[in-house]
């Protein structure tokens, strides 16, 4: 687990928010339904069918945004180690769509650092941006760290 | 299916007003189910993907509100397609794999906004065993999302 600082930024390596990235969130939801231990699929989403993404008025599909969600809490997890998910808060809020192929960077960056006896909570803001820095998704965090 | 099959809103989820209850339902955490979400999102922790223990990732929690949806609106999303807008989470508590959970939800607001509705759940999700609140969520979806504009997820 790292210390960071108020102002510090931690970023991602970029990951493209390919087709096979966002089937795989869909898949994921029937077959965590299930839970026999086998792959499970569901009807046409606007995440995997180009033909009813069009039919509801986008130009193609475009990604859950819990897949944005669970990989800024990876980065979170990166840097506070499984403490996160102990004790913690998440928020995420998708501003724009994540389009195929988009290319998705997860930061997150300190705003308030206390101390409360021996744990100290780390405020942060949160978000996902693209490659040219235009912002996908806008959050905040708060993480809670035993000395 | 791990679910007790006891409660029924009926309709679709586009029906959905404030006030509605959603649930409880009670499960147990599988092993699978952890290391299946986390594959799907490239979770490849060890806390979540070794085969002994591992810990729910509070995440999951949002496919728990798909698990009220699909006992309280048996009828499905309903004309047009849902859009998740806003996960937010507060983690109590750790949830091991094993664990008999407990998740309810309610809904707290509807309201239209640059005309789309928008629908907002509260959900917790507690231990059966000692009802200890392990993870306490509101979501926020869209449903009636017609265009590209703006928000979309």
């Amino acid at each position: 687990m790292t210390s960071p600082a108020v102002g510090s930024e931690i970023r991602s390596a970029p990951r493209e928010m390919t087709r096979e990235r966002m089937r795989w969130y869909v898949d994921a939801q029937p077959t965590v339904a299930h839970d026999d231990g086998r792959i499970h699929t569901q009807e046409p989403t606007i995440h995997d069918d180009d033909g009813y993404a069009k039919s509801q008025g986008l130009p193609g599909i475009i990604a859950d945004g819990m897949i944005s969600t669970n990989w800024i809490m990876g980065l979170l997890m990166e840097t506070f180690g499984d403490d996160f998910i102990h004790k913690g808060r998440l928020r995420t809020k998708y501003i724009a769509p994540i389009y195929e192929n988009q290319v998705v960077i997860s930061c997150a960056r300190v705003t308030a650092v206390e101390q409360a006896g021996d744990v100290t909570v780390y405020r942060l803001e949160v978000w996902c941006e693209d490659d040219t820095a235009k912002k996908l998704t806008v959050g905040e965090a708060v993480a809670y760290a035993k000395a | 299916m791990r679910e007790n099959e006891d409660v029924a809103v009926g309709g679709y989820t586009s029906d959905l007003e404030p006030g509605d209850v959603l649930g409880p339902v009670e499960y147990t955490l599988s092993p699978f189910v952890v290391r299946e979400y986390c594959h799907a999102v490239e979770l490849h922790n060890d806390v979540f993907q070794h085969t002994k223990g591992g810990m729910m990732p509070p995440t999951l929690i949002h496919l728990d509100k798909l698990r009220l949806y699909r006992h309280a609106c048996p009828k499905g999303t309903g004309p047009h397609a849902r859009i998740h807008y806003e996960y937010d989470a507060t983690f109590h508590a750790p949830v091991p794999v094993g664990e008999r959970l407990s998740v309810g939800g309610r809904v707290a607001e509807r309201f239209v906004k640059r005309g789309r509705t928008h629908v907002v759940i509260d959900m917790e999700l507690r231990a059966v065993s000692d009802n200890r609140l392990l993870i306490s969520y509101r979501d926020t979806v869209l449903i009636s999302y017609t265009g590209t504009e703006g928000k979309a997820a």
